[in-house]
């Protein structure tokens, strides 16, 4: 049975959700309707929508919207900072370490083998020193609630995260949308989260460069996150660059303006490693910069995140992120992971093979859905065809437990009804380390659906953190 | 063996070439059993100099001026030997696993990954590696224009053609398959007829018992020996090749090169061969330091 | 700000405004052949204009012989034809869809409305009697786009790209149908001082919004040399050379550069040109031979801007 985040089982409301509750039950339905229609309005006008892949150029799509908040108490929120600060701490550590003296593996917590044959760990970051040995500046952090409320992080996105725009249009939406409840329920804010990045990126420029250049890299119009592209370098008043914008001179990068050359200091960018130089990784990129690498490798640039943070958050390190917590940091971890079986290992396969029907198995190499088997919702036919793709390469796969995510209430065709949800805080280390209260609260709006991407029918809700 | 290196690259352009940025691996790999005695690479446009994480020198080259081709010529004169132990990157910051990991011009299809079956073994050696590599040159004729630098392993192996970089990948693929460090080589090859190959390109693969590099040529079925000249070494051939770049502009490229590889009149030692290695060093060194103090 | 930015805005204006004056060039030639119905005249008329775009070869190829309706389709809307007017409509929206952080929301619908909507007229052949729907549309949404522009953006930089690159693309525009129009009458002797064919200079007048504006100048019977000093040297006709050029210069002097000083020096040079410049001089010269004068001079300042301001690869 799944946790309800509104109701107790016995169907009294929550005393976190009491004031939004008695609201909500004095909004006659018609007006909900009328604010529905006008959130709808408001999302459009501003332009905050997600390009279709695969359709005509010039579509174009909203992502869901629903007007019920996501509410968690203060000390939830306590306990979640401080789980994620630990968490982020201790993978920025593990980069650090990864990346030149490798005590982790000398240890022998995480086999050596794990780490360098796997394509996220670069080689050109090695004995390579970034300021403040920060490397992911920004970490967009997975969290599902199961059964009985307990939290677990499900993925640690620290390439290029992202979602953090809707968070904040989200809350711009209700705070026009519903001002009168935002007078009665102690909410902490979240606007301030583009001042606290433009803080972050300024506080890891290179050495001695005092009032650093930032700007923001994008793939192009053409990215279906262009939105939020655009958006956080106009919040940040940074420039949104692309690659053909940039170029590297004796080692300095620079964009070129209508003034000429302009130095750049700081690169948020929002393209993968892969693309970013075409000249050290994929060489067809039309959307890098050439050269880059050789800037950033000599510290004259600096990148934001780090090129090859994709190893400390690939699913074959996963598992061993509780081990990289007590490793670095000597402390417990605060927040959970999903039980994890590495099918690498003889007795987790085994058992993995045997209970195929009840888990979820991924590819550790494989992102967002794909070469994934969810065990309770496949065919016979299904499970079988996975098994023979596990046992030629157990190494490629892990599984978890199906977990019953939490649900909160949803306005969908029939009314108000529960809809499973997951949460993606964001997490800032420069200088030192921040985030804002909240997160992007994403919901499978198909009854029963796990399923929370935007692309698969998910929409999005505003998360509240109440401030007592 | 003193080798007399020229190389020289023309890149010719249908339309002026507004800007172009290229990635030179043109120098002689500082390890053992190389010396360079002396070296000098031109090229127009600015440049920038750094050791990439192979530990290869690569010079950036920035051409911010219309042009219409592009000439870089290296020139030099490199001592050779044959040495027992070739492992720089083992005391590098690079772990040999960092080879281990296919990539895609190294990637395999049914076809190939069977073939590298018939040669697995438990541990790898020199006689095994050799055994491999007879096995590729076997299945695998020398046919220059057979393949594209983009093909892949597979698609090499496949058509049972190709030329010395298609012949290193698919070395590297099955050496890898059997999770095998071995890495891409490219440099220059004295041959047996004076003028002729020159650019070349072959394996390292690493031996864990010895915990070093073995240096194979399967193209022509011999150890790295003192023809080979190593400018760089990668995961495959984008990691490791002489020259990578990308321009605005430009229309279609043509490409001339012209390697002439040369020894001195010192006595050739047969491929393999180490009896007289250590009397090489030291004439090697001897005039070498006559060389320096004539300067 | 970024060059890319700046090369976008100002090819984005340069389009709409390109649109525009195709619409007026076709527009004058369908006047013309309402009023004569001589086949060989309408003939003659629609080849100068498939010549003036730079397209007779490919229509001929594509069409074998000139007629009236395949050519306004083939200046209009043809796909293979890039300066076609929906061609330009495309161009322009792309332009503002790469830049739709740096610019008014309105100006994006805008472009972005004209884009679908142009889709509307492609599929019924224009004839020349229901063409002047067509080009009064096309008019209306460049004035609007333009209109948009001066009223939602903010007046920095960004908003002096686009009438960058919209004044020099309409001097090159009004240039261009000049030229066509003596080209058309090149077969006689123009006495530029006599009363001009009535129906000819004033289709031309018209097709660029200076009928009224030459009785208003001159209070007087349309003479060539009038309706030539109107579109070259007047200043307060919006869409004279002198106007446009005037622009021109003076928003590079807002917009200069460490490297532009070359450009601001001939860009003066062809605004002292216009500014003191007598259409006696001109007549004397040639109109024709002045025109490919200017041309080359505003094709000149157009790629020299390029290299300033757009593409900077020089450091």
């Amino acid at each position: 049975m799944a946790l309800n985040e509104m109701f107790e089982s016995d169907g009294t409301v929550r005393p976190h959700y009491r004031a939004y509750a008695e609201w909500l039950a004095a909004m006659p339905s018609q007006r909900l309707d009328e604010k529905r229609a006008e959130a709808d309005s408001l999302f459009r006008r501003a332009g905050i929508t997600f390009a279709v892949h695969g359709e005509a150029t010039g579509t174009e799509r909203l992502i869901p919207f629903d007007l019920v908040p996501r509410i968690i108490p203060t000390a939830e929120w306590d306990w979640l900072q401080r789980g994620l600060k630990q968490r982020v701490t201790a993978l920025n550590a593990f980069l650090q370490d990864i990346y030149h003296e490798q005590e982790i593996l000398r240890a022998g917590v995480i086999p050596a083998e794990q780490v360098f044959r796997n394509l996220q760990y670069r080689p050109e970051m090695q004995d390579i020193n970034v300021p403040m040995d920060v490397y992911a500046h920004i970490a967009g952090v997975d969290l599902v609630r199961a059964g009985a409320g307990e939290y677990y992080v499900l993925e640690d996105n620290l390439r290029v995260p992202s979602g953090v725009s809707y968070m904040l249009e989200n809350r711009q939406a209700m705070m026009r949308l519903f001002p009168e409840l935002f007078a009665n329920c102690s909410v902490a804010p979240v606007e301030h989260y583009p001042d606290l990045l433009l803080d972050c990126l300024r506080s890891v420029a290179p050495a001695g460069v005092r009032d650093p250049t930032i700007v923001l890299l994008t793939p192009g119009a053409y990215n279906s996150a262009y939105f939020e592209h655009a958006f956080l370098a106009q919040q940040m008043g940074v420039e949104l660059v692309e690659g053909q914008d940039l170029f590297v001179d004796d080692e300095v990068v620079y964009m070129r303006t209508t003034q000429g050359p302009r130095r750049v200091d700081v690169i948020y960018r929002r393209i993968d490693d892969d693309f970013i130089d075409p000249l050290a990784f994929r060489p067809d990129s039309m959307l890098g910069v050439p050269g880059l690498l050789m800037a950033y490798r000599a510290g004259r640039v600096n990148i934001a995140n780090a090129v090859g943070t994709g190893i400390a958050d690939d699913k074959s390190t996963y598992p061993y992120v509780p081990e990289i917590i007590r490793f670095y940091l000597g402390e417990e971890p605060v927040l959970s992971n999903v039980p994890t079986y590495v099918l690498r290992r003889p007795d987790d396969l085994a058992y993995a093979l045997a209970h195929l029907d009840e888990l979820v198995v991924k590819e550790v190499h494989g992102a967002g859905g794909y070469g994934m088997l969810i065990g309770p919702r496949a065919s016979k036919q299904e499970i079988e065809d996975f098994r023979l793709r596990i046992t030629s390469d157990p190494s490629r796969y892990i599984a978890q437990p199906t977990l019953a995510l939490s649900s909160c209430p949803t306005f969908v065709e029939s009314g108000l009804a529960p809809r499973h949800l997951d949460l993606r805080p964001f997490v800032l280390s420069g200088s030192d380390i921040t985030l804002v209260p909240g997160g992007l609260t994403r919901v499978a709006l198909r009854e029963g659906s796990l399923v929370v991407n935007s692309s698969q029918g998910g929409g999005t809700k505003d998360t509240w953190v109440l401030e007592r | 063996m003193r080798l007399h290196i020229r190389h020289e690259t023309i890149y010719r352009y249908d339309r002026q070439v507004k800007h172009s940025v290229q990635c030179l691996r043109l120098t002689p790999r500082t390890e053992a059993g190389q010396k360079v005695l002396s070296w000098e690479l031109q090229a127009p446009g600015r440049r920038i100099e750094q050791l990439d994480a192979h530990g290869n020198l690569v010079h950036l080259l920035t051409l911010d001026t219309p042009h219409e081709e592009i000439r870089i010529s290296a020139t030099g004169v490199v001592d050779t030997e044959v040495v027992e132990d070739s492992s720089p990157s083992a005391r590098a910051g690079l772990s040999p696993l960092v080879y281990a990991l296919e990539t895609s011009l190294t990637s395999v299809d049914e076809s190939l990954k069977d073939f590298a079956m018939g040669y697995a073994v438990p541990e790898m050696d020199e006689h095994q590696a050799m055994r491999l590599a007879g096995a590729i040159r076997d299945a695998m004729d020398y046919v220059p224009g057979a393949t594209a630098v983009s093909d892949t392993a597979a698609h090499a192996f496949g058509l049972g053609r190709g030329v010395c970089q298609d012949h290193a990948h698919v070395m590297i693929a099955c050496c890898r398959l059997q999770a095998v460090p071995a890495r891409y080589v490219s440099g220059y090859l004295l041959s047996e007829h004076d003028d002729h190959i020159a650019s070349h390109a072959w394996v390292d693969v690493w031996l864990a018992n010895e915990r070093r590099w073995l240096a194979i040529d399967v193209t022509n079925r011999v150890l790295g020996g003192a023809q080979h000249c190593r400018l760089a070494v990668g995961r495959d051939y984008l990691d490791a090749c002489p020259i990578r770049g990308v321009r605005r502009g430009g229309g279609a490229e043509s490409m001339q090169a012209q390697v002439r590889v040369s020894a001195d009149a010192l006595p050739r030692s047969p491929i393999g061969g180490r009896s007289r290695l250590l009397q090489q060093v030291q004439a090697r060194q001897a005039t070498s330091q006559q060389e320096q103090s004539q300067q | 700000m970024l060059s890319r930015t700046a090369d976008h805005l100002y090819w984005m204006a340069r389009y709409t405004e390109r649109a525009e004056n195709l619409a007026r060039m076709l527009d004058v030639n369908c006047r013309m052949t309402l009023l004569r119905q001589d086949e060989d005249a309408v003939r003659r008329r629609w080849t100068a204009m498939l010549s003036t775009v730079g397209q007779l070869e490919p229509f001929l190829a594509a069409h074998g012989d000139v007629s009236e309706p395949a050519a306004i389709q083939w200046i209009s809307f043809e796909g293979s034809n890039p300066g076609s007017i929906q061609q330009c409509f495309d161009s322009a929206r792309e332009n503002a869809r790469a830049v739709r952080g740096s610019i008014s929301t309105e100006t994006w619908e805008t472009l972005n409305t004209t884009w679908l909507e142009v889709r509307r007229f492609r599929n019924h052949p224009l004839a020349a009697e229901v063409s002047g729907e067509f080009f009064e549309w096309v008019k209306f949404r460049s004035h609007l786009a333009r209109g948009v522009l001066g009223g939602t953006m903010l007046h920095d930089d960004a908003l002096k790209f686009t009438q960058l690159g919209a004044y020099l693309e309409r001097a090159d525009n009004t240039a261009r149908i000049l030229d066509a129009h003596l080209e058309m009458l090149a077969h006689q002797t123009i006495k530029f001082d006599d009363v001009g064919d009535y129906y000819d200079w004033g289709a031309l007048l018209r097709s660029v919004s200076a009928f009224a504006i030459y009785r208003k100048v001159y209070r007087d019977r349309i003479t060539p040399r009038r309706v030539a000093e109107l579109l070259i040297l007047h200043e307060p006709m919006p869409r004279s050379l002198r106007h446009c050029m005037s622009a021109v210069q003076h928003t590079l002097e807002e917009l200069a550069n460490t490297r532009s000083v070359e450009t601001q020096r001939r860009a003066g040079e062809v605004d002292a040109m216009l500014r003191y410049g007598r259409i006696e001089d001109v007549l004397a010269q040639g109109p024709r031979s002045y025109l490919h004068e200017f041309l080359a001079r505003t094709a000149d300042l157009g790629s020299r801007i390029a290299n300033d301001f757009l593409v900077s690869e020089a450091t």
